[in-house]
């Protein structure tokens, strides 16, 4: 079995790699990406701890909890994914841009 | 079916006529410009006020159990509107009417030039005849506080009907100004009877200290303060010393304004206050004393005011300020023989006067109007000679002349006398009267001697300017008619009948004073007093001084502009010099202090205002940069606070987990 600190450097690095697209592209697109690889280094973390967890306490036998919540939470990304796809569709109608940095009307 | 039970509907007639004059239609306004819906609105409240009148005269009257309603609830106080009919009320109502109806009348001839303007005239008219009988008629201090301010209204229009004229409109906000302090000085009054009594009805009222069982008891130094607070009231409304400049300004109104005003409505009520606050007033003989100097010290100083003035209705103006210092005088002196004597003697003259007054100041007035409506000018050094083209105007104003001099048997003579006798007679009780006493004398000769100065120079001797002088048509004419009857004989009515005295009864409760003597005892009294024939004298000598220097030729009239009679003569042109001293008082004193407070005003109050707001304004204008619109720096922003709060959470916050 993987220790449980590999999964953590491993979703570390993600969040990071997330963070890092996040502030520093300019495409919408991108930055959407970006929030999706940072959703997905939380959810290794809730499968990690969840194993975790059933290994510290073999009486209590397999708990899928982790597993579960990773689960929604991608089902959830996905929606999120097509509503902000959907936004960043009718924003580029209006500006004929997505650069994040041009896109600053909600505003003083 | 009780007619006393429907005597607030007297108020109610002229004020439909209001409203219709106002609101209807102009196609629809018929005669005049509403003149004939403001005829049928005073001729309603006649019928309906004589008929109350009869009643009262028929001995009933409708006081404590009088119907009320209920306007305002608050706490377990009820503001209540009701009516309150006694000899008094009804004593008011037959002058409102009478007065009211003639002026209504009158003014259709007087005002017919006007044009357009006359609908708010007669709705103005109406209204202020409306306030005026719902004043008469109230039955708590509260009610009469409301109508009275809207008298004070209502002058206010009047006075300044023709407010284009610049002076017109500032005699207008002179009298609501100057009027305003006496009523903050009745409002005070009846807010510290209320503080004591909790009750402003006349019925709770007037059993203050009476002894009656649940009757209310008020300190005796608190009701002096309240009784002449609410007579500095009167003060304001009846022009009385000091506060009486506002009168003759407000001349700059059409005159048949002014004849209401002077003999019916506005000033009236000011006598009308003090006379129904007797019950009280009795009490505390020093709010008395108070009464009566200001009424004689009044009616001296406006007596000689008028000597010396040159516009017709500012005569006739000083001369019922004058008038109305005698009735508060006798009202004073009254009070003081009711107090100590049981002697009703002064309330009956001073109401009694108050009533002659009525008519022939109100005839004096439409007489002067009807001058007026001929020459086109007020100013008595312009006319002369007039006795020719007016006849019926002459006569009726030498009528009134004579009445107001005091001349036997016209009404001015009996109630004038009777008021000077009540004074000399309370002079028994305090030497105080006595001084009063002379000053009412020196008055009735002042008053002898200006009346026929103004008689003099307006209708004797030849033509001083050119002028197209006609008499004024039938419809001004008959109500001079009339009204110059009334002065004739309204003098009788203390001999009619049971006499004015057993009528008039002085309204208080634990008993009820009238005069039992008869009525020829009366008239012998009247008649070997000698103090009768001092002042009938003095009446005589004003006359004949008059005709000698105003109508006989050769009299040097530029004796008045040197040396001490010059001196006095200027002095009394700038009516003691008491006008200029308010208008310097309201200019340097008054002003400097409203430029200080404006100072302070826009400097303390409002810069801290100010302050507070900019330094909002400011900073929120420098917090709302953050908010650019750029959605990486946010989230760099959200980052870097996560990166803070996790830094705390490890290092310093000593709960912080690990």
């Amino acid at each position: 079995m993987i220790p449980i600190e590999y999964w953590l450097i491993l979703s570390s690095l993600l969040l990071v790699v997330g963070i890092y697209g996040v502030m520093t592209r300019k495409n919408a697109i991108v930055v959407l990406m970006s929030i999706e690889i940072m959703l997905n280094a939380a959810n290794i973390n809730l499968v990690a701890f969840s194993s975790y967890y059933s290994s510290l306490h073999p009486a209590l036998g397999t708990d899928a909890t982790g597993q579960a919540f990773a689960l929604f939470s991608i089902a959830i990304a996905a929606a999120e994914v097509a509503v902000g796809l959907a936004i960043l569709l009718s924003v580029y109608r209006r500006y004929q841009t997505i650069d994040v940095d041009k896109i600053n009307i909600l505003r003083w | 079916m009780d007619v006393l039970q429907y005597a607030w509907l007297i108020p109610v007639f002229p004020f439909i006529a209001f409203i219709l004059i106002a609101l209807i239609p102009k196609r629809t306004l018929g005669w005049e410009d509403g003149w004939g819906y403001a005829i049928a609105g005073a001729g309603g409240a006649l019928v309906l006020s004589f008929l109350v009148i009869w009643e009262v005269l028929n001995g009933h009257t409708l006081t404590e159990d009088a119907p009320r309603t209920t306007w305002l609830i608050i706490g377990d106080y009820q503001v209540t509107f009701g009516i309150w009919i006694d000899q008094l009320a009804a004593l008011m109502l037959l002058v409102v009417s009478i007065v009211g109806t003639l002026v209504v009348v009158y003014s259709g001839g007087y005002m017919h030039e006007e044009g357009e303007t006359r609908r708010r005239y007669y709705a103005e008219i109406m209204l202020f005849i409306s306030v005026m009988y719902g004043l008469v008629i109230a039955d708590n201090y509260l009610q009469m506080f409301i109508f009275w301010e809207l008298v004070g209204l209502c002058s206010y229009l009047l006075i300044g009907f023709w407010y284009q004229k610049p002076s017109a409109a500032s005699a207008a906000k002179r009298a609501f100004i100057v009027t305003r302090v006496g009523d903050i000085m009745f409002m005070a009054g009846i807010i510290l009877l209320f503080k004591y009594v909790g009750n402003l009805d006349f019925a709770v009222l007037f059993d203050i200290n009476s002894g009656a069982p649940g009757a209310p008891t008020v300190p005796s130094d608190i009701l002096i303060l309240s009784t002449a607070l609410i007579f500095g009231g009167a003060i304001g409304k009846s022009a009385q010393f000091p506060l009486h400049e506002w009168l003759p300004d407000a001349m700059e109104g059409p005159t048949t304004v002014s004849a209401l005003i002077h003999a019916a409505t506005m000033v009236k009520a000011g006598v009308y206050l003090t006379a129904r606050t007797y019950p009280l007033l009795v009490q505390t003989p020093e709010s008395l004393l108070f009464v009566a100097v200001i009424g004689g010290v009044t009616a001296l100083i406006a007596a000689s005011c008028a000597l010396a003035a040159n516009d017709i209705k500012r005569v006739l103006a000083y001369s019922t300020i004058s008038q109305l210092g005698y009735m508060i005088l006798g009202l004073g002196a009254g009070g003081y023989l009711v107090y100590h004597l049981q002697d009703p003697n002064g309330y009956t003259a001073a109401t009694f006067h108050m009533m002659n007054h009525a008519f022939f100041k109100a005839l004096l007035f439409l007489c002067a109007g009807s001058v007026i409506h001929a020459v086109g000018t007020n100013d008595m050094r312009l006319m002369g000679g007039l006795r020719k083209h007016m006849k019926i105007t002459s006569t009726t104003m030498l009528i009134g002349a004579l009445a107001i001099a005091g001349v036997p048997p016209l009404s001015g003579f009996w109630s004038k006398d009777e008021v000077l006798a009540a004074v000399y007679h309370a002079g028994d009780l305090d030497p105080t009267f006595l001084l009063l006493w002379v000053l009412g004398i020196v008055t009735a000769f002042m008053t002898a001697f200006y009346m026929f100065r103004m008689w003099f120079m307006t209708f004797a001797g030849e033509a001083r300017s050119t002028y197209h002088a006609h008499e004024s048509p039938k419809i001004m004419t008959i109500p001079l008619i009339i009204l110059a009857g009334l002065a004739i004989t309204s003098g009788f009515a203390l001999l009619a009948g049971d006499g004015f005295k057993a009528f008039m009864e002085v309204p208080i409760e634990e008993h009820v004073i009238a005069g039992h003597e008869s009525t020829i005892d009366i008239a012998v009294e009247i008649f070997t007093d000698p103090l009768t024939y001092v002042s009938l004298v003095l009446a005589i000598v004003g006359i004949l001084l008059a005709y000698r220097m105003y109508y006989m030729p050769g009299f040097d009239r530029s004796v008045f502009g040197r040396g001490t009679a010059g001196t006095l003569q200027r002095a009394l042109e700038n009516r003691w010099y008491i006008s200029r001293f308010y208008d310097d008082f309201a200019y340097k004193v008054w002003y400097g202090f409203s430029l200080v407070c404006d100072a302070f005003d826009r400097r303390v109050i409002d810069g801290a205002v100010n302050g507070f707001s900019y330094l909002g304004a400011n900073t929120g204008g420098v917090i709302r940069k953050a908010q650019s619109g750029n959605v990486q720096r946010y989230a760099s922003l959200i980052i870097v606070g996560i990166v803070i709060l996790l830094a705390l959470l490890l290092f310093v916050v000593p709960w912080g987990g690990w």
